[in-house]
């Protein structure tokens, strides 16, 4: 299945809402998450101190990236681990290639940011076989799909329809126990684990003080990948560094309340280079691949740099009424919802990705639920008056600059007013703005003359 | 190649960073005043002991928890846990052990009857093992987490791979917050691996049906050793 584009948005978004099983799977899963999230923060006495202390360390990265980046370095090579820096997707994925080009088996747990890059296209032109292992994951690599959601990839495929993917595709008996379907992929990537030879994982936090990289999760398949094959590598975007090893205790309590209303994610794993012993358990090797790809002309402004504090959480999805109708796909970007509609057009720049942007009502639902304070309606105005003056209409153009003097002048806002009572019984109003919207009449008398009345 | 992208991505960081510096100095005195004023601490646990508030919090995870006071008691608690999954599909005839000494001496206490015992088994081993049993480093009461440092114990897969892990936490290693189990494994010299554990494995990727025991173990058990 082709993955949709972001430049057929509208059209994207039209099929999605005529999508009833979509529409269903979507309005269950993101009030869910929506009333989980809720209930976590609130069982937290000072959910709104965390949040803006996130926020606060994280620019404090931010605004000191090139300095944290190089003590994360020195402080994970020190421990054994080999970083390599990559400008682009293609760089990250050539030197991904060139590691693992002798292995037999790649086992791989969820990661955005090699969803960004097409790692798995790039192993599979190579010759390489690479294998996700998070269920949601393997389900739609299974299918050839792409992730919906940024937590829960499959969210839009039913239990029959996973049922069917794997009687066609592991020629599994037939079933729609979800407990037994779970059951035949834990059985089938036990085998791929055990004779995996190299693991990729993401990362969701660097500590520069300790050379650190932390992965958090709930199914136990990036434990997995990070202890079993005798190479582990980590694909981390450069964004993803904080400061000092204590401020994970912030990170730790934000991150799984508003991903998934957990108080803790099952397994949070702390990993420091290499072992120390040959005889220890876990990898030989830890190679770090530290990408770039866009995100360093992100800091140029303070209303962009907030987009890479971004902890990937996807509470803004569950927020967002966009989101809530039609779904991850119909954006056609890696990143989906509020913050896909940020993030992608400037990761992969505005020409193909022009219409996500305006994938918003401006509700704010986004700011109010992000754990680090990402300011995503400024974010999409600021893309918006990137956009408007290549894309906008002339005559719209036109009309809003005419509106904008007339309402800043009380004599021409008089005569305008008057106008328009008489204008609008001889002319009917611009179909193309009504179409989508209301437009009430203009009463025969304004406030103001009410008012003198 | 990788240090020529080193510097490109380095002076990129700086130059877009120098681009942001008249921006900033509005943008941060909008924004969040002082983080210092604003100390993320949660309300503290008044009544309850630690031991109390882990175990609750054990049971709302799904793992199962025992508190036991002597060896003997260990060593009688590990019967019964291991003796009923001997009658369930999980069969519990195949044990691995870390190599925590404690542990198999309280193995040896038990008088189990198992087809295979084997000490921290090694990758291409462990993966036909039924039980896992392991001693912890340390635990958070508040969240009901269990605390692995693999240097201090061989323990990383044989509490991971078994569809079944059994563990052994000693009363006063428990710490109350996340923040002081932190501060804990913060260490000059990093240990390699910590694993922080809460519950057993989980997913709801399939219709967002909560389903116990995809790729970790589908059961933990946690045996509070009170007598330390």
């Amino acid at each position: 299945m082709n993955p949709l584009s972001s430049e057929t948005f509208g059209e994207n978004a039209k099929a999605a809402l005529a999508d009833v099983q979509l529409r269903g799977a979507l309005k269950y899963a993101t009030s869910l998450f929506g009333e989980r999230r809720k209930e976590a923060a609130e069982g937290l006495s000072n959910w709104e101190g965390l949040r803006t202390q996130a926020r606060a360390i994280k620019d404090e990265a931010l605004l000191h990236l090139d300095r944290y980046l190089e003590e994360f370095v020195s402080n994970a090579e020190a421990c054994g681990a080999q970083v390599h820096w990559a400008r682009d997707a293609a760089e990250a994925n050539s030197i991904i290639c060139r590691l693992s080009k002798d292995a037999r088996t790649i086992v791989k747990s969820k990661s955005m940011t090699t969803e960004e890059t097409h790692l798995n296209h790039a192993l599979e032109a190579a010759g390489v076989q690479v294998v996700e292992t998070d269920l949601g994951e393997y389900i739609i690599q299974l299918a050839e799909e792409t992730p919906s959601h940024i937590i829960a990839p499959a969210i839009h495929k039913t239990r029959r329809q996973v049922a069917d993917l794997f009687t066609a595709e592991l020629g599994t008996p037939a079933t729609d126990d979800i407990a037994q379907l779970t059951r035949i992929a834990r059985t089938t990537l036990r085998d791929r684990f055990a004779a995996a030879d190299v693991g990729i994982s993401g990362v969701n936090f660097g500590v520069a003080e300790t050379g650190t990289i932390v992965i958090v999760e709930n199914e136990g398949n990036i434990r997995l990948t990070t202890s079993v094959p005798k190479m582990h590598i980590a694909v981390m975007g450069i964004e993803k560094v904080v400061p000092r090893f204590a401020d994970l205790d912030v990170f730790l309590k934000l991150l799984p309340r508003s991903a998934t209303g957990q108080r803790s994610s099952t397994y949070q794993s702390f990993i420091t280079g290499v072992k120390r012993q040959p005889t220890a358990e876990g990898p030989e090797e830890l190679h770090i691949v530290l990408l770039d790809n866009g995100r360093s002309r992100l800091l140029a402004h303070p209303v962009t740099r907030q987009s890479l504090a971004c902890l990937r959480c996807g509470a803004c999805l569950n927020a967002c009424p966009v989101y809530q109708q039609i779904g991850g796909h119909a954006y056609g970007s890696v990143y989906p919802g509020p913050i896909g509609a940020v993030i992608t057009p400037q990761l992969m720049g505005i020409e193909k990705t022009a219409q996500l942007p305006y994938a918003s009502s401006l509700c704010g639902a986004c700011r109010e639920v992000c754990p680090v304070k990402i300011d995503i309606p400024r974010l999409l105005l600021h893309l918006r008056s990137e956009i408007a003056p290549r894309k906008g209409s002339t005559t719209e153009r036109l009309a809003f600059k005419m509106w904008g003097r007339v309402m800043t002048s009380p004599m021409l806002y008089k005569l305008s007013s008057i106008a328009g009572r008489i204008v609008q019984r001889v002319i009917p109003i611009s179909k193309a703005w009504t179409k989508g919207r209301d437009l009430r009449p203009i009463e025969s008398k304004s406030f103001h003359e009410l008012w003198n009345d | 190649m990788t240090n020529e992208a080193r510097q490109a991505i380095l002076s990129s960081i700086r130059s877009h960073l120098a681009t942001s510096v008249p921006y900033d100095k509005r943008e941060l005195s909008l924004h969040h005043a002082n983080p210092e004023n604003n100390p993320a601490i949660l309300s503290k646990q008044a009544s309850a002991s630690l031991v109390e508030t882990f175990k609750a919090n054990l049971i709302t995870v799904g793992a199962h928890c025992v508190i036991a006071q002597t060896d003997a008691d260990i060593a009688s608690a590990l019967t019964r846990i291991i003796s009923a999954l001997q009658k369930t599909p999980i069969r519990a005839q195949r044990i691995a052990i870390s190599d925590a000494p404690q542990i198999e001496h309280l193995l040896h206490q038990t008088d189990l009857e198992i087809e295979e015992l084997a000490i921290a088994p090694n990758a291409s081993d462990i993966f036909s093992f039924d039980v896992g049993i392991t001693s912890t480093q340390a635990a958070i009461a508040e969240t009901g987490t269990l605390v692995l440092d693999s240097t201090r114990e061989r323990h990383r897969l044989v509490s991971l791979v078994p569809p079944v892990h059994i563990a052994i936490v000693d009363a006063s290693k428990i710490y109350e917050t996340l923040g002081e189990a932190l501060a804990f494994i913060h260490k000059t010299e990093m240990s390699p691996a910590v694993t922080f554990v809460t519950g057993p494995s989980r997913t709801a990727d399939i219709e967002l049906t909560l389903t116990i025991g995809v790729h970790g173990p589908q059961e933990l058990y946690v045996i509070i050793n009170g007598s330390t």
